[in-house]
């Protein structure tokens, strides 16, 4: 049973840039606990009954809408899921006018995924509720880099000291800046990888290194989390194909073999399997990608409950 | 009737003056500059304490008329230019239509006159309906009162179309002005790439876009020998390349925004729409590198690149929202309390700047303070205190990213032609 002094200062979860690690630690802290509702038979806690949510995804998405549907109704929450496909977005609806439509309805919590970068700033300046960020564009995934944190947690026992890379398409990928900021204040030394098309300029500056050689970032790692090259983005031509991909940057048993034995190897799914992951690795003894879909609810629970039920009331989770 | 601004500090930097005393005003000119000079019974404007300046002159407007109205409109702009301190503005031609031919250019020196309070100069476009593919009728544009020629708004693509453009308005003396930067390289960001840009997942627009642009068109102005004139300038590389150039003896003239000159990629963070501009702001080397740019004479002038978005336009996600923002009524505050008061710029370099460097690259009369010029005056108090609050501006852009900000110095009146047109922050027409 935890029982937390602290709660988060923030009403929203926009991103782990402005997330302290003590505000971390105890989303992660509440998670452990979540976990063990997962594992029951009868998996409905009351603690969120009575508040709604509602899942605003402008996106695709299967795994992360999901969690967070499944999270909150864990919970008691009620919970609806829109898509774009059925919003009045197609209408021409703004995104102001969307949310305050759900503002209206009387919901809780606002979990959205939307394609522009600082998305869920703008909802979180407009709307009442509370705003979780399911992913905006390229920028923040927060609960994604927070369920990476619990996972590397799980199975190294902390996260200071440890030798992180992250391998792959850094460019367009908002698990990549979520895990960087929340590496970066847990204290693990933050290592990035892959081609220098898919390495945004100026990331040393916020204390990553920065390496062109998957091998030099591999090398002596506690912890190898590859990132899925995003083809659907790829049509700008920023490496020559995926053959060349596959063979110079694709993290395999070889390049793997370069890591601590004991590394733990991660992966945000979905996988392009042949392609940045070789299948061996991906469903090798190493592989924590299961573990983490999995630690992904547990973080969202997490989450749920800590903003709508602040810090200090964590035991009545259980 | 006679106007006498009484005991004022006058600063021409047509010929560096700065001195203490009284300007008489007669007829729309300038007819006296002296001490103890009297009104006759005319109106008296208590100048003590305050800066009387060449009236400020903006060479880089968008007043959105016609075709954009729910933006701007010539009324509405100049009484934004009018309370912000100038007295002429020179306005960019990317409108509906496009301004690419004499009808429109005298049409809109007409409608500056009927519904302007400033004086409106008009810039035709370099190419018809800003397509970059044909010339547009550049001569008659200039003989209807064009003073420049531009294709901004966007780049150029066609090289061969820059220097054919450059060759002809370089006949007619008259200054093309190019919106520099390489589409192709630049076209996807939002913002200035670099460290802010890589964690805030934003695309970025490099800032040698902007510089190998800028290479190229001063390498087709020399080929050709015409003036050009380099607008919005943002980066340490196009500093660094125009000032080769000037050493070289090309007829190159440059400028920056006040925004260039005090703000960062860092604002950025907040995502706040207000702040997304073309060129994007950068990172503070470059912001550095224009205000050094600014002392040694690489860049001339100051101008606004106003640029008024309708409320709802901007009120988006970032992403989707249209780069610029209203700048007129800001400008002054933001030169004054960010590089006058911190001492990085004079005050006679402040007005040249803002005044008598863009009147010379327009070829205008005003900008100087002289017997027989046009009374185009603008008084200044330079300690004066003030928060911007864009509900309260005179253009129809409500964005600023300079809203909320506590500024030192402000214009108090503006004079054109002999008439006080703005006084107290109030526009009287």
């Amino acid at each position: 049973m935890i029982k937390s002094h602290i709660s988060l200062r923030n009403k929203d979860i926009l991103g782990l840039e402005t997330m302290s690690a003590a505000e971390m630690n105890l989303i992660l802290d509440t998670a452990k606990e979540m976990k063990n509702i997962i594992d029951r038979d009868i998996k409905k806690a009351p603690t969120l009954r009575g508040k709604s949510i509602i899942n605003l995804f402008f996106e695709n998405s299967t795994r992360t809408r999901t969690s967070f549907e499944l999270a909150g109704k864990y919970l008691g929450a009620d919970v609806v899921n829109i898509s774009t496909s059925t919003s009045s977005v197609a209408k021409g609806e703004s995104l102001r006018d969307t949310l305050l439509t759900v503002e209206a309805m009387g919901v809780d919590i606002i979990v959205m995924r939307h394609e522009a970068e600082g998305s869920a700033q703008f909802a979180a300046n407009i709307a009442k509720p509370v705003i979780i960020n399911a992913g905006d564009g390229a920028h923040e995934h927060p609960t994604q880099g927070l369920l990476d944190m619990f996972t590397i947690k799980q199975y190294k026992g902390n996260i200071a000291g440890l030798k992180v890379a992250i391998v792959g398409d850094i460019l367009h990928s908002r698990v990549a800046r979520s895990n960087i900021w929340g590496l970066l204040k847990m204290g693990a030394e933050v290592h990035v990888a892959g081609p220098q098309t898919l390495l945004p300029r100026g990331l040393e500056q916020v204390g990553v290194t920065v390496h062109y050689r998957v091998e030099d970032a591999l090398d002596q790692a506690d912890v190898v989390n590859v990132l899925r090259i995003q083809r659907e983005r790829q049509q700008k031509g920023l490496f020559p194909s995926a053959r060349e991909y596959a063979r110079i940057f694709g993290v395999n048993a070889k390049r793997l073999a370069l890591a601590k034995q004991d590394a733990l190897l991660m992966h945000p799914g979905p996988m392009n399997r042949g392609l940045e992951i070789a299948p061996d690795v991906a469903y090798g003894e190493q592989s924590a990608i299961q573990e983490q879909v999995k630690n992904g609810l547990a973080v969202r629970m997490a989450l749920l409950f800590l903003v709508l039920m602040g810090g200090t009331h964590i035991e009545a989770a259980n | 009737m006679k106007l006498l601004i009484k005991g004022g500090r006058i600063i021409n930097p047509a010929e560096q003056m700065d001195m203490t005393g009284d300007i008489v005003i007669e007829q729309g000119k300038i007819v006296a500059i002296g001490q103890n000079l009297t009104a006759d019974g005319g109106q008296v404007i208590e100048a003590a304490g305050l800066v009387v300046a060449p009236g400020l002159i903006d060479m880089h407007v968008h007043l959105r008329e016609p075709g954009l109205e729910a933006k701007e409109d010539i009324a509405s702009g100049t009484r934004a230019a009018a309370a912000g301190g100038f007295t002429t503005v020179a306005c960019m031609p990317n409108t509906k239509p496009v301004v690419d031919n004499s009808i429109l250019v005298s049409g809109l020196i007409q409608r500056g006159q009927t519904e302007g309070v400033v004086n409106l100069k008009i810039i035709g476009a370099l190419s018809k309906g800003l397509e970059g593919k044909e010339l547009a009728e550049i001569g008659d544009m200039i003989a209807a009162g064009a003073v420049a020629i531009s294709d901004d708004g966007g780049h150029l693509d066609s090289t061969r179309l820059l220097k054919t453009g450059l060759e002809y308005t370089g006949m007619f003396q008259r200054p093309v002005i190019t919106h520099s930067e390489d589409e192709e390289l630049a076209g996807e960001g939002y913002m200035h790439e670099g460290a802010v840009s890589a964690m805030l997942g934003i695309k970025g627009r490099p800032a040698v876009a902007e510089d190998i642009a800028v290479a190229r068109d001063i390498m087709l102005a020399e080929y050709a020998n015409s003036p050009i004139h380099i607008a919005h300038v943002s980066s340490k590389g196009a500093v660094e390349i125009i000032r080769q150039a000037k050493r070289r003896g090309v007829k190159v003239t440059a400028e920056t925004t006040p925004h260039h000159l005090t703000l960062t990629d860092e604002e950025l963070k907040s995502f706040n729409t207000a702040f997304k501009v073309n060129p994007p702001l950068r990172s503070a080397d470059h912001r550095e590198a224009l205000i050094a740019g600014l002392k040694d004479g690489t860049l001339d002038a100051i101008a606004t690149d106003h640029a008024p978005h309708a409320f709802e336009e901007k009120d988006v996600e970032f992403r989707y929202a249209p780069s610029g923002f209203a700048g007129l009524e800001t400008a002054l505050g933001v030169v004054l309390t960010g590089l006058y008061h911190t001492k990085k710029l004079t005050l006679m370099e402040v007005i040249d700047k803002m005044s008598y460097a863009p009147a010379k690259i327009l070829g205008l009369e005003s900008g100087v303070l002289k017997v027989g010029a046009p009374a185009d005056i603008t008084i200044i108090d330079t300690e004066y205190k003030w928060d911007v609050n864009c509900i309260n501006f005179y253009t129809r852009g409500k964005h600023s990213p300079f809203e909320g900000r506590n500024f030192k110095g402000k214009a108090l009146i503006t004079i054109v032609n002999g008439s006080i047109i703005m006084q107290n922050g109030e526009v009287l027409k």
